[in-house]
């Protein structure tokens, strides 16, 4: 019954992964194959995932459709295939268009501090109450069910959290000795900026991006599951899980490839977020 | 109430004082690191008569806490004890179950530690945590537990009531310190470990819970092992003394032999620092060659800083009789 | 403690106030005519005459800061409003659907702490050895599964398969097993890492071993001694994911088919039944903050140095 203080020494997760580093690496190497496949999906996909076959619905996996096909005859396989674009596409995206709204906000507001600052933080905390989930859907709902409107809506609600941590760097180091020296020494604030201060977030907001990255496609696609996200007969992969549950007591298939697909992915982000969080030693917020 | 405890004190300290028999015997004890197999305390010996003090004299990393925990079997699981006995009375401690083991802390032995302020867990009330340990070791009513607990906290000295009723951030350190030892006291134990009981606390205070320990141990007549890195601590009152470095034991004996007849290079510096400093002199005289932790791996622990260091001293120097009840480990010494 | 209440009062104000704006704004953002939505509804011959009287009846005519006064004055009093789709006070409807959500909301929280706790004490006392290993399995894929995916597995299997529990609907125990479980899980596995981690950190105080060296058990020094101190940052945690637990809520009640607040929610958000949204919204906003409320007081119960230091201010 003691407890022993000492680090876990390895884990078993098929492979065996000793530490950050396996944790980083093998994320990595999931994720290389699946944007291989992602890359590759037009040249190697058996059949075109938007047509229709009513004839051959719900059809078991043969050698022309790989996994079968859905309520519409339609081949699962070059849905997922085509799918991932869609799903790590808009990611992608958005999680890009994220760290570049948050990190000059989280610089500027941090840098000036003082009553601007203040105002811009408690209205942000204002909006923070509510749950992104929710503010995701709130909008998505007011704007409409688009594929566009998640990308807005999520992007809307995911820029706080890097204005945030970048912010709250920036104050922390805007007091430090060497900033005060370079301010004497006549560097222009953006020099200060650009060279003292954007390098220390580097790390943090890469370990919150590769974090975040696994939820936003969470969040992605449980909007498209509850229709809000991508709309038929587009191949994403929340939606296909969407279409595929008035059937899935019959053939579970059309819910358990898309959910794997997901999962998967998701599973690979966090491998390599949680892996980097250690191997930088960057502090959960 | 208080009477009945009086009572049993007095009886107790009777019997005990009739046996000369040494209470704690550490025989060859060696204390390895699992993963590296390094050892940390290396073959010691060490004994304490019943009732008696023995002050462990070290510097910071000697290896006097880690004897300590085994003393208390609470070695952490990455150190091992792996060679040697440890006899308290007549438990075989180093063969004991963690069942028996517990019944031994606290009841037979008790700890007192250097970090006053993390002694007590700080969210739990001091009455409450004391109450514990009389009902961990055995079954007592609340009232009557509570009775025991005001009697010991009066007898070191504190306003009973209140700090029963206190968290432990809200007693200065000297009096969390006595609220330690009472909570040691607490069972009547036959031996007390005092971890470098005031190095936390300033000179006064500090002295002041010495003091306390020294007369409380006179009166309840139990063993004390006082563990510092400060000879002046137990000169004046500890009955033995044993000095420890790179995991050993150099030297030890009656504190008046040893004080008389300083026989380790070690120990001859540590008093002559100590007289130094108690005339002020120049600061910038280096009493002790080389720095403070610096331990050869092979052979004398003390050779990288000893300035009688010779041949001989790469090979481990076997224990010495000086006098009838004082030993040295040093190759030059005769 | 009362310093901590009204910073959170003042939170609650301030949130309440930007969710108004926020909401608000996105209404008259929004695409559509809701004019038009009403009538549609009420499928009558719509006239030019009618959508007129019913556009200033709801005030639609008004500049937008004397709308926002209006609907602010009436949000005073809580009048949210009608439901363009029920025609229902706003008000009503949501405190009828919120107790069945909290009623779900609970029963996964109860799941939560029932799997966490266990799981996290287990891999603190193991740690390294396999229970260790298979919670920190497990909240890879907790943090990694879409939980609507994972109800669906749990419906296949559970109501399909092995017909043992209903897929939909309220009434009984076993209707809020899966959903509840479902929504606990992906929660209960990330908290039981955080439990770990903290049990480790305060078993490593130098308190505990001075406990152990006073002969206490060791379940008291585990369950008495360390958890205390091991279980605030799993609370503070919970205060900071309480928003996703709603919103895993959300999809939850869409996929059990729970009548609850998400449900009512989602319903109005594919109705353009703008008036139940806002007040979804800033139910929400309250319900966080007043969780949040409680989180900070649970410190002062866990821990009484908190309170002492703030007296002392
Ligand atoms: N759990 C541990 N693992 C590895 N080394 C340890 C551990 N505890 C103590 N040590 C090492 O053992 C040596 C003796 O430590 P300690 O007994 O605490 O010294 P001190 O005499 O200051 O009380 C130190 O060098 C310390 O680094
Ligand atoms: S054994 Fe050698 S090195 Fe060690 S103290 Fe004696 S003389 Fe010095
Ligand atoms: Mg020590």
């Amino acid at each position: 019954m003691k407890i022993n203080v000492q680090m876990p020494k390895a884990i078993k997760l098929g492979i065996k992964i000793k530490n950050e580093n396996h944790m980083i690496i093998c994320g990595l190497s999931f994720l290389t194959v699946i944007i291989f496949i992602t890359l590759l999906g037009p040249f190697i996909v058996p059949n075109d995932p938007l047509s229709a076959n009513m004839s051959e619905r719900l059809a078991s996996p043969s050698v022309t459709y790989p996994l079968g096909t859905d309520h519409m005859g339609r081949c699962i396989f070059s849905r997922l295939v085509i799918g991932a674009q869609a799903t790590l596409g808009i990611t992608g995206l958005v999680v890009a268009s994220v760290v570049m709204i948050g990190i000059p906000i989280g610089l500027v507001t941090g840098y000036i501090g003082g009553r601007i600052d203040s105002v811009i933080m408690r209205l942000v905390d204002g909006l923070l109450a509510l749950p992104e989930f929710i503010l995701a859907i709130t909008i998505a709902g007011f704007l409409g069910p688009s594929l566009i409107n998640l990308m807005i809506s999520i992007v809307f609600v995911k820029w706080i959290g890097y204005t945030r941590v970048v912010r709250g760097i920036v104050i922390l180091e805007r007091n430090k000795d060497y900033v005060s020296a370079a301010k004497v020494s006549g560097s222009s604030n953006w020099k200060i900026i650009r060279r003292h201060l954007l390098p220390q977030i580097i790390s943090p907001v890469l370990v919150l991006a590769a974090l975040d990255i696994g939820k936003v496609i969470l969040i992605i696609s449980s909007l498209s599951y509850l229709g809000l996200g991508a709309q038929p007969p587009a191949p994403e992969w929340g939606a296909m899980l969407n279409d595929g549950r008035p059937y899935f007591q019959t053939v579970p298939e059309l819910m358990i490839y898309p959910g794997l697909a997901i999962f998967f992915v998701v599973l690979s982000f966090n491998l390599i977020g949680e892996g980097l969080r250690d191997k930088l030693d960057v502090k959960r917020h | 109430m208080e009477a009945t405890i009086e009572k049993q004190i007095k009886n107790a300290g009777d019997l005990v004082h009739t046996a000369e028999e040494s209470l704690l015997e550490i025989e060859d004890l060696t204390i390895t690191i699992d993963s590296v197999k390094k050892d940390l305390v290396k073959q010691i010996d060490l004994s304490i008569k019943a009732g008696e003090m023995l002050g462990l004299v070290g510097e910071s990393g000697s290896g006097k806490s880690l004897t300590a925990t085994a003393l208390l079997g609470l070695l952490p699981s990455s150190l091992q004890i792996t060679g040697g006995t440890i006899r308290l009375g007549n438990h075989q401690i180093t063969s004991l179950s963690e069942k028996e083991m517990r019944q031994v802390r606290g009841k037979e032995i008790a700890y007192v530690s250097q970090n006053y302020q993390s002694f007590f867990t700080p969210f739990i009330k001091i009455g409450k945590q004391f109450v514990e340990v009389i009902q961990s070791h055995s079954p007592t009513k609340k009232s009557e537990a509570k009775k025991i607990v005001r009697y010991w906290l009066n007898k070191v000295n504190l306003p009973a009531d209140r700090v029963f009723n206190s968290y432990p951030f809200q007693l200065s350190g000297g009096q969390l310190q006595r609220a330690a030892i009472a909570c040691a006291i607490l069972l009547r134990p036959r031996l007390i470990i005092a971890d470098e009981p005031t190095t936390a606390l300033d000179v006064l205070t500090g002295e002041k819970i010495l003091d306390l320990l020294r007369g409380l141990q006179k009166e309840l007549n139990c063993a004390i092992l006082l563990i510092t890195h400060d000879l002046k601590h137990v000169m004046n009152r500890s009955d033995e003394i044993a000095i420890m470095y790179g995991g050993q034991i150099l030297e030890r004996g009656r504190t008046c032999d040893v004080y008389q007849n300083p026989a380790h290079p070690y120990t001859r510096l540590l008093f002559q620092s100590r007289l130094q400093l108690s005339k002020e002199v120049t600061k910038e005289l280096r009493t002790i060659y080389g720095e403070p932790g610096l331990i050869a791996e092979k052979g004398c622990p003390f050779a990288r800083r000893c300035p009688y260091v010779f041949e001989a001293c790469n090979e481990i120097p076997q224990i010495k009789t000086v006098s009838d009840a004082h030993w040295v480990a040093c190759h030059a010494a005769n | 403690m009362l310093f901590i209440i009204r910073k959170r009062l003042f939170q609650l104000f301030i949130v309440l106030l930007v969710l108004s704006i926020f909401t608000f704004t996105l209404m008259k953002l929004a695409p559509g005519d809701p004019v038009l939505t009403i009538l549609n509804a009420d499928e009558m011959l719509v006239t030019e005459e009618d959508q007129a009287k019913l556009r200033s009846d709801l005030g639609f005519d008004q500049p937008l800061y004397v709308q926002y006064g209006k609907w602010m004055l009436n949000l005073a009093q809580l009048d949210l409003g009608k439901s363009y789709m029920t025609g229902k006070p706003v008000w009503d409807e949501l405190m009828e659907r919120l107790q069945i959500t909290i009623e779900l909301t609970t029963f996964a929280l109860f799941i939560m702490i029932s799997i966490a706790i266990p799981l996290g004490v287990l891999a603190a006392i193991n740690a390294g050895r396999w229970p260790d290993q298979v919670s920190r399995i497990l909240a890879l894929i907790g943090a990694s599964i879409p939980n609507f995916w994972l109800g669906l597995i749990l419906i296949y299997l559970f109501t399909f398969k092995l017909q043992i529990l209903p897929s939909s609907g309220i009434g009984s125990y076993s209707h809020i097993i899966l959903p509840a479980f479902t929504l606990g899980f992906t929660f209960a596995v990330v908290y039981a890492r955080l439990l770990r981690a903290g049990l480790l950190q305060s078993m490593s105080e130098d308190f505990i071993l001075a406990g152990r060296a006073r002969g206490l058990k060791e379940w008291r020094i585990l369950w008495i001694h360390a958890f205390r101190a091991a279980i605030l940052p799993v609370i503070t945690v919970f205060g900071l994911s309480i928003g996703s637990f709603l919103g895993g809520a959300v999809v939850v009640e869409i996929l059990f088919s729970w009548p609850g607040l998400g449900s009512l929610a989602v319903e109005a958000i594919f109705n353009r039944d703008y008036p139940v949204i806002q007040g979804y919204v800033l139910l929400t906003g309250i319900f966080v903050v007043i969780v949040n409320l409680l989180v900070d007081l649970s410190y002062y119960v866990i821990d009484p140095r908190i309170n002492r230091k703030e007296e002392a201010l």
